[in-house]
């Protein structure tokens, strides 16, 4: 009997579902099936909302999942605010906000990091507090401090080597590096609330080399994507020659171009 | 002011940095835990790489299911994608000891990495790209020339 607890049900079918609503969105205008996009995208999230509504975060992978992508859900939504606040604040051309605003979305852009600084220290809630739930909570900050602590280099040394006076956002993004740094040392160093360096270590060596993997894994599924595109289209066989106009639109060809150029299409 | 291509190679150079980043956390954390084994690290990214292949060659299926159209050359991409989906599960579900519920932690696993390198992604390049576009430039004449509508006369002086 299928039940909404079922995680294959509650959570692997609605993401099933997005992908189809994805491909439908990806269709002609015109064509019938981009009525369904919305339709089975609204589906996905129900499910998925009674699923996590109907268990609790030590029950499955899937439940402290959705608690983990839950609690983040607020210091990655004041960055991205912040972030964009600060964008259209900025000499933007297009949607420009008030000027004083830059500064305050840079704040809040920030502010998302030490909040989730802040929860490395205080004391986790039960569906992250032990169990599976504590595992992904774990690997969810370990990867995002390595993600900011190498993207953030990347683009900082970026900025330093296009040249072009960009040291303030060089130096902007240096500081970046350097308190994630300081994060990810500190928690290695002293654990966090709840999770002993020991855990953090194991979460590292297992988990990090698991999605490390992972990422790799998924550039080969898109150059493996690509390849078969690629061999699609090589074996399409060659367009038809096109026929040569006919007496008829060598005529309407005459009349236009007659019309707007003053000129004969045949002499 | 520099151009790009007066830098040489810089990919090169930014490049190493992350690899030289990417060895330091290691060899921090190698510091403080110990060690770990390296051959259990190692089989831990292949069964990643494996997992991860065969899920996105699904979602790629699933999309590309839902897109078909009779002018799309379909038969390469769907049975390709159904192919490398087979290879990529059945590898994993292989390397984890033919367990269904460990195959589904693990996936869930991956769906934790990918939310939070998307989100640590977002956060650097939107601030990146805030700091970019807020950078005041010499306001440029050609931007307050104003269309003629194609009508052009010139004047040739002897």
């Amino acid at each position: 009997m299928l039940s909404l607890t079922d995680p294959w049900v509650g959570f692997w079918l609605p993401l099933g579902l997005v992908c189809l609503s994805v491909g439908f969105w990806l269709t002609d205008r015109e064509d019938p099936r981009r009525r369904l996009c919305l339709p089975f995208f609204l589906a996905a999230a129900v499910l998925l909302v009674l699923h996590g509504a109907k268990t609790q975060g030590g029950d499955a992978v899937e439940t402290a999942l959705l608690a983990v992508l839950l609690d983040m859900a607020g210091p990655v939504g004041l960055m991205a605010v912040g972030t964009l606040i600060a964008t259209f604040a900025g000499p933007s051309p297009v949607g420009p906000l008030p000027k004083g605003l830059r500064s305050f979305g840079f704040l809040m852009a920030i502010g998302g990091l030490f909040w989730i600084g802040w929860m490395l220290v205080s004391e986790p809630p039960d569906a992250r507090a032990h169990g599976i739930g504590e595992t992904i909570w774990g690997a969810w900050v370990l990867v995002f401090l390595a993600c900011v602590i190498l993207v953030s280099a990347m683009g900082g040394s970026f900025c330093v080597m296009m040249g072009d006076a960009r040291h303030k956002e060089g130096l902007a993004l240096a500081v970046l590096t350097v308190v994630s740094g300081a994060m990810f040392v500190n928690i290695i160093r002293e654990g966090s609330a709840g999770l002993d360096p020991a855990g953090w270590h194991d979460i590292y060596w297992q988990d990090i080399s698991f999605i490390f993997g992972g990422l790799l894994g998924l550039v080969l599924a898109g150059i493996a994507f690509i390849g078969l595109v690629y061999i699609a289209e090589k074996r399409a066989p060659d367009p038809d020659v096109i026929a040569p106009l006919s007496e008829a639109e060598k005529a309407i060809v005459d009349a236009v171009l007659r019309e707007h150029l003053g000129v004969g299409g045949e002499e | 002011m520099m151009a790009a291509e007066d830098r040489g190679p810089w990919w090169r150079l930014i490049a190493l940095l992350l690899v030289l980043i990417l060895i330091a956390m290691d060899l921090l954390v190698w510091q403080f835990s110990g060690g770990t084994d390296v051959l259990d690290a190692f089989r831990d990214m292949m069964i990643g790489a494996s997992l991860a292949f065969g899920l996105a060659s699904l979602a790629l299926l699933l999309v590309s299911l839902a897109t078909l159209h009779r002018h799309m050359h379909w038969r390469e991409q769907v049975f390709g994608l159904a192919l490398f989906t087979g290879l990529g599960l059945s590898a994993a579900v292989w390397q984890l000891g033919d367990s269904i519920s460990t195959l589904r932690e693990q996936a869930g696993m991956l769906l934790v990495g990918l939310s939070a390198a998307l989100a640590a992604s977002g956060l650097v390049l939107g601030l990146l790209l805030a700091l970019v576009t807020g950078r005041q430039h010499v306001a440029d004449p050609l931007f307050d020339m104003h269309s003629t509508g194609g009508d052009v006369s010139l004047e040739i002086e002897d």
